[in-house]
């Protein structure tokens, strides 16, 4: 039967329903708002204080809380809540039994019977005084009656094997409610439901007024005619089903109906048991027009209403401006957090550290020895450093990479030592890198002295639990970039050899960058990966607590050296991450592990202060111990964040609104323009068929062509590349100019199809731009600031709008941008 | 009185010892030795052996004497025919150390490792004794074992030979079952009820020196229980059992006090400094070569002395033998006779029994002098590492060198690996560097594949091979990690998940092998976020989606009963029935 009904018709009855809700519900919602409005001061008179079921305040003189703590709410979702939940069922109960029956049973019964039971569960079995209030408890009262007719019709449903009885479903719903719902009372509701049980078993029947003196009064008073409406006595018997269709009317399957709904007298048709037709002939959407309620009409106009379509190209700029108002209100203290460990078994800083006293006349040697090996062949320096960790008792091995990038060859030889848990098996490694060069070609002249010396240290330790590999590679980039390609099996075998010596899974690696010869200040912690890839933030924040708090030095990041944690600091420190990971290089030996799920950071020590090179062990000491108590791989911190202090954070869900919205703009556009193009010249002539060819070719052609750049670019040899740029610059410059007149002499597009044109390509930046975001925010914000004009051009008239937008947008085209800030770069440099 | 009475019993105690011994007069029920052998970059091996032998009617007839009665019921319930128990820890370094002890046949790979020959008729009724055992076993020796379920048992077939002489008419319904633990942590509550179940308990005898913390400290550690039926060409059948503790000591890590175990930079005064650099002062020290010689005692090493020899040990064999070479000298405590063996390369000590025995190894006399007995080199050198990364495939990477100038090495690889690592099998090669004779094609001679069954089965994998003298081969398959049900992560998810040990079983001459264990991995599976908000996040969805979705069908559904509806009669299935005929008609002309 149900399933029959067309849902369309399903909707309209509902409607219909809202429209002509019967005149106790109504009342009784009216009342609710009334009371919640009331409600809103508290200062004159406490609504909630006087009409709330309070076990104790419940006397002879205020036995009138019975009746009003239904009406009486909370706060505003609590009442909304309630009475969204009420009105449907206590308009079905009203049209089945009647206004005047509702009427007598909720302001009698059903709200002091319920009240009566809670009253003495809480106040004599319990002993509490909880105050209970709202419309909740007749929800439950309402749907343990309709609980127990659904079980008369239809005793039980079944789940797999289990049949339940149907009356159980409103105990589910009350569990769940005193689960999931903050303060709702449990026994409150229980009671209700066990009156709407009772009465839905027919025990409380007696309760009921008797139709007989319902029908004088009825009679007497004529309140059919007076009262708008409402249900009388004798219709109620239809009142639950009157309204529904029947399956064997041919007309139900385009069901109207029609205008005259509402005027009709609601006995007139209920009677009936059918659907009035009043036209039947009337297609869906115009009756659906005609019938709707004024509201609803209202949307619809507005829906037609010319104004709206001028709102997109607004909102797509209030998106642009949210969008980067959002930016830069995230170093504020109500929006960033400040950092915490996530991992509880990292520890960081609770163990003593012990690296020092006699270790630094071996460092002072190891540092004598590395001096005399500096500027020898990597493989002298290799052999040197080999012959040093052999005798530390370590098992050695190298390896050879060449790598062909941009016409140059890079290749060296990597030495690395693993040091075997004593008692371990293999399973896991973490790595101390130093790299004999770092990125700007200092020789780490204290770091590679301090990763031999630790080694010895490290070697007397028997607590490791995980293998600890050291690792020195000729530079930065490339040595670590073959060893953990090699590591992972990664690598092209031509060019770059496999590791001999293997050991487990890599957990996390520090690299060391101490090229400064005196003593330092603070130590900088370098995080970027490669691709804009970050670190757990776990990592950062153990080495900013080690050496922040435990040893007492410095630690900045972002190359600020000077921090005083206000918001300019802060967004600047920001920005220059964004910047990083949007340019998404490799900042330093760590950056090579971070795609392998390794997390890792470089730590560069820095300015002139008292802190030692022993300090520097202990930081890293203490790194590694906190590394080694890990048990499982880092994952609990967060892998998106944008630091903007060294203890202050903001994580993806703060940040990445400010990106999604910029994308959207695009995508408002796109939707907004794909509009535009159906509609066409002033005289407005609707559903003008889109010729979709040329703009589709041209934009997928236009994307395709990014293949020829990014291959050019990819192969070039490095002596190539500036004129290469150069030379794709003015091609940039050229192309747009170039293909705008072929395109208006070969083919003279339509209006319509400049608009498509700017469709397709904003949508597809739209849905590139939101998906980049999630992987790497800046990028997708840097590319989404420089694009955002090209929402708002459009094809100029006159000569010189034309050469003015050409210019804006050739300004801020990417490669200008790279000019600009190659340019300004070198003026700042200068 | 009650010396009197002590007496007595005492007198009665001796009386019985003495009836009972004939029974068997020249096997010697029980004996143990430790092995002491100084090995490469100051480390020492230390091999503790202790045998106890029962004849197979005095097993049957409960008569256990000085075989464990607890382990013994436990056979003797669960069918018992051979038993061998494995607590591993650490890794032996072969590179520095050579050939492994005992030919690698009293080792297992890291965690516990069980394997036994049950006597059952059915491979049901094996299953059935099998967890018997094993759930018996995991009381026994406080480990968990009882997690060795269908998923991690496997029956091998070519790698294990029962050791002991069982009856030809028995091997037939004998089964072997193999089950491995790897992620199982080997600790003291493990070391404890293995040494209750010496005769001497740990109080005399070479038994007093394992201390939990010298033993958990040690570089490689492996303890062995071994239980084998030996049937000697003349004489009566006997219960041999073996119990192994080897461990491999770094001698300046176990010299350190015990009160004092932080290894805190010594006073600069006190380093060992290279003093021929140029730079040599009091400030900067170029550290001596590490592995340099150390002196050492047995109270430096263990932490004590050791108290006597046990009385019940047979005499005849040396508690304490040491491997040196004879020109280094040893001193000991008194009344101690120093015997040494005619190979020159080890010496065995005569014990006192009743008096503690202390051993010092002082520095070799002339730098010259070999410092300690060269080891073997061993058969073959096996290192196993996973290749790829990334969550869904995987590869496996075995390199198997074989160091032997001369003579080709025949072995069986056998890997268990866990179910939700699903191997091609199609991938599996073999390739060889270093000898390029031989085709890589003709490597691989056998192999015995039993595929896993999810949830159900571990996968098995047995690789028979031959590398020719003076090559490599790189053993390498893929595999693809299957997504765990929810439930099925552990507490540590992110943690991964261990993979056993290979077994290396090198086929020699006759029925002689030698075994060989990789390093266990831990392989990391696909693991959704477990965390807080996560979970919050979809246990509140559910809920509420149940929640509403029973509220809304409340609300919105109408019900109606059955004769409220229009009536479903026959009359109006006929006139529907009748009017589609009709329009089907219509529809035709």
């Amino acid at each position: 039967m149900a399933s029959s009904i067309n849902p369309l018709s399903w909707l309209t009855a509902s409607r219909a329903r809202a429209r002509a809700l019967p005149l106790f519900t109504r009342a009784a919602v009216a009342g609710i708002v009334v009371f919640w409005i009331v409600g809103v001061q508290k200062a004159l008179w406490d609504v909630r204080a006087w009409g709330a079921l309070v076990p104790d305040e419940v006397g002879l003189t205020s036995l009138y809380r019975l009746n009003t703590f239904p009406f009486i709410h909370l706060n505003f979702f609590h009442a909304v809540m309630n009475i969204l939940a009420l009105t449907p069922l206590l308009e079905r109960f009203e049209t089945e039994y009647g206004t005047l029956t509702a009427l007598a049973l909720f302001f009698g019964p059903f709200a002091t019977l319920p009240a009566f039971i809670y009253l003495f569960i809480e106040k004599f079995l319990l002993r509490g005084n909880t105050a209970v209030m709202g419309a909740s408890i007749w929800v439950f009262l309402l749907l343990g009656i309709e609980a127990m007719k659904a079980y008369r019709a239809n005793p039980s449903f079944k789940v797999g094997p289990y049949s339940i009885p149907t009356w159980t479903s409103p105990i589910g719903i009350l569990l769940a409610m005193a689960a999931l719902v903050p303060s709702s009372s449990f026994l409150g509701h229980l009671s209700g439901l066990v009156v709407g049980y009772l009465c839905g078993l027919g025990v409380l029947k007696f309760l009921a007024p008797p139709e007989k003196a319902l029908r004088f009064v009825e009679g007497k008073l004529n309140l059919m005619g007076r009262l708008p409406h409402y249900i009388s006595v004798d219709q109620k018997k239809y009142g639950r089903f009157g309204v529904l269709p029947s399956s064997s009317s041919p007309a139900s399957a385009g069901i109207s109906m029609g205008r005259g709904y509402s005027s009709l007298p609601a006995a007139a048709w209920e009677l009936d048991g059918r659907w009035p037709m009043a036209d039947g002939k009337q297609t869906c959407l115009t009756s659906d027009q005609t019938r709707l309620g004024p509201l609803n009409s209202g949307l619809l106009r507005l829906r037609r209403d010319p104004r709206i379509l001028k709102v997109p190209p607004y909102l797509s700029l209030l998106c642009i401006l949210v969008g980067v108002i959002w930016l830069f209100l995230l170093p504020l203290d109500d929006y960033s957090r400040r950092t915490y460990i996530s991992e509880n078994a990292l520890l960081p800083g609770q163990v003593h550290t012990y690296f020092g006293g006699s270790d630094q006349n071996v460092f002072r040697a190891y540092k004598h020895e590395t001096s005399a090996l500096a500027g020898k062949t990597n493989i002298e320096i290799n052999d040197g450093l080999e012959t040093i960790i052999k005798g530390l008792g370590l098992k050695v091995s190298r390896q050879n990479f060449t790598y062909r990038s941009a016409g140059r060859e890079y290749s060296g030889e990597n030495l690395y030592a693993i040091l075997q848990a004593p008692r371990g098996d293999a399973t896991e490694a973490i790595v101390l890198v130093g790299a004999w060069e770092n990125v700007k070609g200092e020789v780490n002249r204290n770091g590679i002295p301090l990763v031999l010396t630790l080694a010895r240290y490290f070697k007397r330790w028997s607590l490791w639990s995980k293998d600890i590999i050291f690792l020195v590679t000729p530079d930065s980039i490339t040595g670590p970039q073959a060893w953990v390609d090699a590591y992972h099996d990664a690598h092209d075998s031509a060019r770059v050899s496999s590791l001999p010596l293997k050991s487990g899974a890599l957990q996390g690696a520090i690299a060391i960058d101490y090229p400064q010869e005196e003593r330092f200040e603070s130590v900088h912690v370098v995080y970027d990966g490669v691709n804009g890839q970050l670190p757990n933030l776990d990592l950062i924040n153990s080495v900013v607590s080690i050496a922040g708090g435990q040893m007492g030095m410095g630690v900045s990041i972002q190359e600020m050296w000077q921090h005083d944690d206000r918001y300019p600091d802060r967004l600047r420190t920001m920005l220059r991450g964004m910047l990083k990971q949007g340019l998404g290089l490799a900042s330093g030996p760590h950056s090579s592990f971070i795609p392998y799920h390794v997390d890792a950071v470089t730590l560069q020590p820095y300015g002139v202060g008292w802190q030692d090179e022993m300090a520097m062990g202990r930081v890293i000491e203490g790194t590694f111990r906190s590394l080694n108590n890990l048990l499982e791989h880092l994952h609990q911190s967060f892998f998106f964040y944008l630091l903007m202090q060294r203890e202050r954070f903001v994580s993806i869900g703060t940040y990445l609104p400010s990106a999604m919205l910029i994308a959207a703009n695009f995508t408002i556009m796109a939707i907004f323009l794909w509009h535009q193009s159906q509609i066409g010249p002033p005289p407005n002539t609707p559903a003008v068929e889109r010729q979709l060819f040329l703009p589709l070719g041209l934009v997928s052609l236009l994307q395709s062509l990014s293949v020829i750049p990014l291959s050019l670019f990819h192969h070039a040899p490095e002596s190539a590349l500036p004129p290469l740029f150069a030379l794709f610059a003015l091609i940039n410059l050229a192309l747009p100019p170039a293909l705008s007149a072929l395109l208006t002499a070969r083919y003279r597009p339509s209006a319509q199809q400049y608009h498509l044109l700017q469709s397709f390509s904003l949508l597809l930046l739209g849905m590139f731009l939101s998906s980049l975001a999630t992987l790497n925010f800046s990028l997708a914000l840097l590319v989404g600031l420089l694009a955002c004009p090209l929402s708002f051009v459009r094809p100029s008239r006159t000569a010189a709008g034309r050469v003015t937008c050409y210019l804006l947008l050739s300004a801020v085209a990417p490669t200008a941008v790279a000019v600009w800030v190659w340019g300004l770069g070198g003026w700042g440099r200068r | 009185m009650r010396q009197l009475l002590s007496f007595l019993l005492l007198l009665f105690v001796s009386l019985c010892r003495a009836s009972s011994s004939p029974s068997s007069p020249d096997a010697p029920d029980y004996h143990e030795q430790l092995v002491l052998r100084p090995l490469p970059l100051s480390s020492l091996l230390a091999s503790f052996n202790f045998r106890t032998n029962i004849t197979l009617s005095a097993f049957e007839a409960h008569n256990f004497r000085y075989f464990p009665r607890s382990l013994a019921q436990i056979l003797q319930h669960a069918g018992t025919r051979e038993l061998h128990l494995r607590f591993s820890l650490g890794r032996w370094d072969a590179e520095s150390w050579g050939a492994r002890p005992w030919d690698g046949a009293r080792e297992g790979g890291t965690g516990v490792e069980l394997w036994a020959w049950l006597e059952a008729d059915t491979d049901q009724e094996a299953d059935q004794k099998w967890r018997t055992l094993t759930n018996a076993l995991s009381g026994l020796f406080c480990a968990s074992l009882n997690f060795i379920d269908g998923t991690r048992t496997t029956r091998p077939v070519t790698s294990f030979q029962p050791e002991g002489n069982l009856p030809n008419s028995k091997l037939a319904n004998t089964h072997l079952l193999y089950g491995v633990l790897p992620h199982e942590v080997v600790c003291t509550e493990n070391l404890t009820p293995f040494l209750k179940l010496l005769p001497c308990k740990g109080k005399a005898g070479i038994a007093t020196l394992l201390d939990g913390h010298k033993l958990f400290d040690a570089s490689w550690q492996s303890m062995a229980i071994d239980v084998r039926p030996v049937c000697p060409a003349d004489g009566e059948c006997v219960l041999q059992m073996e119990q192994t503790i080897d461990m491999v000591l770094d001698i300046e890590r176990s010299k350190r006090p015990r009160d004092n175990p932080i290894p805190r930079p010594p006073p600069g005064h006190e380093l060992k400094c290279d003093t021929s650099k140029s730079y040599h002062s009091d400030d900067t020290c170029f550290p001596a070569e590490y592995n340099a010689d150390q002196d050492w005692s047995i109270s430096q090493i263990f932490g004590r002395t050791m108290k006597g020899t046990c009385p019940l040990a047979d005499p005849s064999v040396p508690s304490v033998c040491l491997q040196i070479p004879d020109s280094r000298s040893v001193y000991t405590s008194d009344g101690t006779t120093e015997n040494k063996n005619p190979d020159k390369l080890s010496r065995c000590f005569d014990i006192t029994p009743s008096s503690d025995f202390e051993l010092w190894l002082p520095l070799p006399s002339s730098p010259s002098a070999p410092e300690v007995v060269t080891p073997d080199t061993p058969l073959l050198y096996a290192e196993r590492s996973f290749t790829g990364h990334g969550q869904e495939r995987g590869g496996m990477q075995t390199i198997l060198r074989n160091p032997s100038p001369t003579s080709p090495v025949e072995f069986i690889y056998m890997e268990s690996l866990p179910w939700f690592m699903r191997i091609y099998l199609h991938t599996i090669q073999a390739r060889i560097e270093g000898n390029a004779s031989v085709p890589s094609s003709s490597l691989i001679h056998e192999v015995y594949y039993r595929p896993a069954v999810d949830r159900a089965r571990a996968t098995q994998l047995e690789v028979r091979m031959r590398i020719p003298p003076r090559s490599t081969v790189f053993l390498t398959y893929d595999f693809e990690k299957s997504i765990l049900r929810y439930t099925e992560y552990p507490p540590d998810a992110n943690r991964g998940f261990d993979v056993a040990a290979a077994v290396i079983t090198i086929l020699g001459e006759g029925r002689k092998r030698y075994a060989l264990r990789t390093t266990s991995l831990l392989c990391s599976l696909p693991t959704p976020d477990f965390s807080m908000p996560y979970n919050v996040i979809i246990f509140t969805s559910t809920a509420i989606a149940l929640a509403f979705g029973g509220m809304f069908n409340i609300l919105v559904r109408r019900f109606v009963a059955a004769d409220e509806g229009p009536e479903m009669t026959l009359t109006t299935v006929k006139g529907r029935l009748a009017g589609l005929a009709a329009r089907l008609r219509g529809g035709r002309a």
